[in-house]
């Protein structure tokens, strides 16, 4: 579970990124954050993952406040999220198989438990026979596959992708978004932080709009303009 | 960190020595530059100090007996002497016909005029004193002259100060050269190993994202920085043995091995060396890389 409760953000140079954000994140949901270019949805998830600290306010991701927490509980936050990037981020000079397995080498994961791992999300992800190959010899698609593997190698309760598809061709997009679906049935809760306006329309999963550092809707089963019919919960927050 | 991940950990710092050859080669050669200049100059302070030792335990101090002193009093010189071990290296006692012998032998060719010369007349006993420590001297003078008998006691004060002046400062430079070449060389191979760590900066950032303590990032870069930091002071020290050995060899061949100017035999130093840049060369290397890879490493 996420809670934000009235989070702001604001950096050194005095730009305020977050005025005042405040959203829960069950267990188990898949929630798109999207929102122009500078309104505050990559700090949201910086914020998360605690690559940034609130400059006021009260995060807490299950039993981790974020907000207060101390630099050195920081690694074992992030052990408990998958991450995943727009550029991958795969190490050049390693395998398939050694990425993904990277995450989990680096807990101290017993060898024999990490290989079955690994090659289990290499399955999840369809890339067992690239098990061998190096990332450049893959193509877009498929480096983001073995991101994602590598995401979920340590078997974490959420996952948070920062423009996962902004590389991507639409066919390829769509069949990473059916993965990142997938793993959210299975438990695992899936928050993206997203341009791409067909995907967020066509999924209908929970969206959570900023701009200028404000929430300005968060809707269950939406699209990326919103619905008229679907309550806001926004609003239903208002009336409450 | 449990202690596979350690284990992880230290194989991927013995890995990166082979990463970037470069790199490594330029971060061996920059320590193992600093610490011939180390050895270099350990191997010259020792050296300076051990002429300075020599010299100083000349017979500083020379005790004139009054010409008419008695047995009874040259014994009671000796008894001083012999009962201060710690202050006193050795004591010669001189006859009047041993001085006489060797003002001879000063005098050369001209000693012709002395040959009726009446020693036990015009020539007192002596006493020639060796000390430990040139700073004893006052002390001991003080002690001499109380003696009865004693006609006076003769130092060469500037030269003595001088020695203990100079072997205190050879030593706080010795310090001092250690501690600003410790620095140089930490800030140099800091640089170098930036670059290293600039070029898996994408690694740190994933390790990082993925949950790896500071500790686990940095130990490989702390190993590597070790092991570079071993070779260079094993190259370092052999090189160091070489020239010495050449330098002791060429410049001792005219000169006996009890002159004061006589250099500190290879075997006395090498030990010393050895171990002056293993230690430094481990520290220098690992604390180097440890404080290089800080900034990325912050969470």
């Amino acid at each position: 579970m996420i809670r934000f409760e009235n989070v702001h953000k604001t950096y050194k140079s005095g730009s305020d990124a977050l005025r005042g954000v405040s959203f829960k994140i069950n267990d188990g949901d898949f929630v798109f954050v999207i929102g122009k270019s500078g309104s505050g949805k990559s700090t949201l998830i910086k914020l998360i993952t605690r690559e940034e600290k609130p400059s006021d306010g009260y995060v807490l991701m299950d039993r981790f406040p974020i907000s207060k927490m101390q630099s050195a509980l920081v690694p074992v936050l992030r052990r408990h999220i998958g991450m995943i990037f727009q550029d991958f981020r795969l190490i050049e000079s390693k395998t398939v198989f050694e990425n993904v397995a990277f995450a989990g080498e680096i807990i101290g994961m017993p060898p024999k438990k990490l290989s079955q791992m690994v090659e289990i999300v290499l399955g999840v992800v369809d890339l067992r026979h690239k098990a061998q190959a190096m990332p450049l010899e893959l193509s877009g698609g498929e480096q983001q596959r073995v991101a994602i593997a590598r995401a979920m190698v340590n078997d974490p309760k959420l996952i948070v992708a920062d423009e996962p598809t902004g590389n991507l061709d639409p066919q390829t997009s769509e069949s990473i978004m059916a993965l990142l679906e997938e793993i959210n049935r299975n438990g695992t809760t899936v928050v993206i932080c997203t341009h791409d306006s067909n995907l967020v329309d066509r999924m209908k999963k929970r969206v959570i709009e900023i701009e200028d550092g404000l929430i300005i809707r968060d809707e269950l089963a939406s699209g990326y303009c919103g619905h008229r019919e679907a309550k806001s919960n926004v609003e239903e927050g208002e009336k409450k | 960190m449990s202690g596979r991940a350690f284990l992880n950990s230290v194989r991927e710092g013995f890995k990166g020595i082979f990463r970037h050859p470069l790199v490594t080669v330029a971060s061996v050669t920059t320590i193992l530059l600093m610490l011939l200049l180390m050895a270099a100059f350990f191997v010259f302070s020792a050296n300076v100090r051990s002429i300075m030792k020599k010299v100083s335990q000349q017979p500083p101090i020379e005790v004139y007996m009054k010409l008419s002193g008695t047995k009874e009093e040259r014994d009671s010189v000796k008894i001083f002497l012999e009962a201060n071990p710690g202050a006193i290296l050795s004591y010669e006692e001189l006859t009047p016909e041993q001085n006489y012998h060797r003002f001879r032998e000063n005098l050369g060719s001209g000693s012709t005029i002395l040959d009726n010369f009446d020693y036990n007349t015009y020539l007192p006993y002596t006493f020639h004193v060796q000390l430990t420590d040139p700073s004893y001297a006052d002390e001991v003078v003080i002690y001499l002259e109380a003696i009865p008998g004693v006609k006076k006691v003769m130092q060469e004060r500037s030269v003595m100060l001088f020695l203990a002046e100079a072997t205190k400062w050879v030593n706080v430079s010795t310090l001092l050269a250690f501690v600003v070449l410790f620095l140089i060389s930490m800030f140099i191979i800091s640089n170098m190993v930036r670059i290293s760590v600039y070029s898996r900066a994408t690694e740190i950032s994933i390790m990082k994202f993925v949950g790896a303590t500071p500790g686990y990032i940095r130990l490989p870069y702390v190993v590597e920085g070790a092991i570079v930091g071993l070779i260079s002071a094993i190259c370092a020290w052999g090189i160091a043995h070489l020239a010495y050995s050449e330098l002791f060899d060429m410049m001792m061949k005219d000169v006996s091995g009890s002159s004061y100017y006589s250099l500190v035999p290879v075997n006395s130093l090498t030990f010393w060396v050895l171990l002056i840049c293993l230690v430094l060369g481990v520290v220098i290397g690992s604390v180097g890389s440890g404080v290089a890879v800080r900034k990325y490493i912050m969470v």
